[in-house]
């Protein structure tokens, strides 16, 4: 999985490319905390290329969500593939996170 | 191509990769449609995710064993593992409706197994977990 990191006026925006599983989940945990730990608190997660998505992936959004609720902060989600959108459905994390279909309207949603 | 596919995996995570790979090639030489390959791939990679993760007290190399087949237009995915005896039709089910703070992160990959799959059993046998997970497929 790649994370390319990017920052918008305050919201901070990555883009996620490939797998997100129990192999890979713990990058973008550790990318996640170091920002959330330097102060940032708006994140878009853009999933265009994201490929595929596990329980693992699922759990370190939900622990930034969690770390973020407390400063109130927030992460948002756009362009998720179907099969993604239907694992968030699932798990009831639609209902936790606010997904857009693109990326400008979620970053937009933060400003 | 034969209807069946038998692939050892070891208990480390990199190998989920290759899991995902296997199946998307068993599933291109049966046409098998994308959205039940992607549930097949998500159910074997939870189940192989727990057993790496929490299946064993050692840190001992292990064999998962895999197994695909393709029949009456049902695809069967089994697991074999010598870890610990765990029956995760026995798992809790997570609270879905609850808060981002009340949110627990545990119990979410069995969830998905269940409700990706239509139909899942669980056996142990000879010191062995043996998970049999089946999906029909309409072409």
């Amino acid at each position: 999985m790649e994370i390319t990191e990017q920052k918008k006026g305050p919201v901070v925006l990555l883009t996620l490319k490939g797998r997100l599983d129990a192999s890979t989940a713990g990058r973008l945990e550790e990318k996640l905390l170091a920002l959330i730990d330097g102060g940032e608190k708006q994140f878009v997660c853009n999933f265009l290329q994201l490929d595929y998505i596990s329980s693992a992936g699922l759990r370190v959004l939900l622990m930034a969500a969690k770390r973020l609720k407390n400063v109130n902060g927030k992460v948002v989600l756009s362009s998720l593939k179907d099969h993604i959108r239907e694992v968030f459905e699932i798990a009831g994390f639609a209902a936790i996170f606010p997904i857009f279909d693109v990326e400008e309207d979620a970053v937009k949603s933060l400003l | 191509m034969a209807d069946a596919l038998a692939v050892m995996l070891r208990n480390r995570l990199s190998e989920l990769e290759r899991l995902s790979r296997v199946v998307a090639s068993f599933g291109e030489s049966h046409h098998l449609p994308e959205k039940v390959l992607y549930a097949v791939t998500l159910a074997l990679d939870e189940i192989v995710t727990n057993i790496i993760s929490y299946g064993y007290d050692d840190q001992a190399d292990h064999q998962i064993s895999l197994r695909l087949s393709l029949q009456a237009g049902e695809l069967t995915a089994e697991v074999e593992d010598d870890g610990k005896p765990f029956n995760p039709l026995e798992a809790p089910e997570p609270d879905l409706k609850a808060s981002i703070e009340e949110r627990q992160v545990g119990g979410l990959g069995i969830h998905l197994i269940r409700n990706m799959m239509d139909r899942v059993e669980y056996r142990r046998f000879q010191g062995k977990n043996l998970l049999v997970m089946k999906k029909k497929v309409s072409l």
